[in-house]
């Protein structure tokens, strides 16, 4: 999902629509302009876990999934 | 550039905030029936005890509301340093603020000694503890925004010394004591309080803000490095200049506007050329508060200049040309355009982490403040601005600017009261 340069809290609504919308063991990667930070407290809420790369054009790729998927 | 990380589990709960934010439009709806009513006599001189009490309404009452507010939401979110005891600083802060301001703006209006008196009492029960509880937050505060924690620090700073001179003024002006240095601690107590406290707290408000919300690239490091520290150089050496008699006072005085002004103008056209460089092409009506907060900030540092070209006798309407511009044309539309940006999306973001609603079934940021609603509100409030200001121009359009600005709060305040009456409807909890 890209999300980069829209306003807040769009990127954050639309990634939590996503993953609603998401299959078992379906991963979210989400393009953003800046760490999601209100998203990070949100996320062990729903059992999700994340891990983030800043990426070279000072953007950040964040990769959301179930902990228990990676451990199966 | 400023790389900020904001930590919102550690947020307050929203009915903290939001006590100060839905005060403060009603206390600015106030101010202008009040100004109504004393027509024309607040505009003859910014020292008559109708200009006084007005400013004092408008900067305590209104600005400080905002200001108080906001500090409970930037110090854990975006300083990651919660207060102390939050609900205890909030409430003592909001009641102490609410009734002293009443109080001392009254005392201020009929120059009523008990009234003034109780107003100090009140402000400082109030205060107090807010100013304790942010100063411990502010130590523990981690660099993770140097920019904004250093220019809040001095914020704080700079708000110790204007609530000190207010104090040592209103005592003076009750007949507890004498300062000996009326007018020139007024001019400090001013000057500390609009230059220091609003400007800075909303420098480093600002360099979150703006890059987050508006979506522009970040505020350069060396700007959110150095503005502060120049602006507080140059209200220091304003302070020596008032309270040592030197005869070189007149380039004192010189020595400390130059760099004040000069950090003025270079946020605000730092901030203007951010907003234009903006990633999101959408113009949003938030935006045009922004725009002419920043561009009246500009215009505010061009008035020394005009002044110098003006005979000595027309300089005092300039002088209320100034408060003006930096209150209504600066500071409240800054704070108007944070308010329209900052509760809804608190209301939206309390309501997502309470309930855990699923996408599509709360409402969304444009649906708590319906943006039409925004954008006749701005229209009121740049009319206030374009009208008041103009101290030369018959009164009867400074009583239209004040209806406008009367107007302006009340579509504020029903814009805020609908946003929480939303999110209580949708199950959201204020804490």
């Amino acid at each position: 999902m890209d999300a980069r340069w829209l306003e807040p809290p769009e990127p954050m609504e639309r990634v939590l629509s996503a993953l609603d919308r998401r299959a078992r063991r379906q991963r979210v990667r989400l393009l953003l302009h800046r760490e999601p930070y209100p998203l990070y407290s949100i996320l062990p809420q729903m059992g999700l876990t994340h891990t983030v790369r800043p990426l070279p054009d000072g953007c950040y790729e964040i990769l959301i999934y179930d902990p228990s998927d990676s451990a199966t | 550039m400023t790389r900020p990380g904001l930590s919102y589990e550690q947020a307050p709960p929203f009915g903290l905030p939001l006590r100060f934010f839905l005060t403060a439009p009603l206390i600015l709806l106030l101010a202008a029936l009040l100004a109504i009513h004393w027509s024309p006599a607040w505009t003859a001189s910014r020292w008559s005890a109708e200009a006084l009490a007005l400013t004092h309404l408008i900067t305590l009452g209104f600005l400080g509301q905002v200001m108080m507010g906001a500090l409970l939401q930037i110090l854990p979110v975006v300083l990651g340093s919660p207060l102390p005891w939050p609900r205890l600083t909030a409430r003592a802060g909001h009641l102490g603020l609410t009734l002293g301001t009443l109080l001392l703006v009254a005392g201020l209006a009929w120059a009523h000694p008990t009234l003034l008196l109780s107003g100090m009492a009140i402000l400082a029960a109030g205060w107090a503890p807010f100013l304790f509880a942010a100063a411990v937050s502010l130590a523990k505060a981690h660099p993770a925004s140097p920019g904004t924690l250093h220019t809040v620090r001095l914020a704080w700073l700079a708000l110790l010394v204007t609530l000190l001179a207010g104090f040592a003024l209103a005592g003076e002006l009750a007949g507890l004591w004498s300062t000996g240095e009326q007018a020139g601690m007024t001019g400090l107590h001013a000057a500390w309080g609009l230059l220091g406290w609003v400007l800075l707290l909303v420098m480093g408000a600002d360099y979150q803000v703006v890059p987050m919300l508006q979506i522009t690239p970040a505020y350069p490091a060396a700007a959110s490095a150095w503005l502060a520290p120049t602006l507080l150089t140059g209200l220091v050496l304003l302070s020596i200049a008032v309270l040592t008699p030197l005869p070189s006072q007149p380039l004192l005085d010189l020595l400390a506007w130059l760099p004040a002004m000069a950090a003025m103008a270079l946020f605000a056209g730092l901030t203007l050329d951010l907003l234009r460089r903006r990633r999101r092409k959408v113009r949003d009506a938030t935006l045009s508060f922004w725009h002419l907060g920043m561009t009246s900030l500009l215009a505010l540092t061009c008035l020394p200049v005009l002044a110098t070209a003006l005979p000595a006798a027309a300089r005092p309407p300039l002088e209320t040309l100034a408060g003006l511009l930096f209150l209504l044309g600066f500071a409240s539309s800054v704070a108007m355009g944070m308010l329209y940006k900052i509760v809804p999306f608190l209301a939206w973001f309390h309501l997502q982490t309470q309930t855990g609603a699923r996408a599509g079934t709360i409402p969304n940021m444009k649906e708590f403040v319906p943006e039409a609603r925004v954008r006749r509100q701005y229209r009121l409030h740049l009319a206030a601005v374009l009208l008041l200001p103009a101290p030369w121009l018959p009164p009867a359009y400074a009583v239209t600017g004040l209806a406008a600005l009367a107007g302006s709060a009340w579509l504020l305040w029903r814009s805020l009261l609908g946003c929480d009456r939303l999110f209580r409807r949708y199950g959201g909890q204020l804490g």
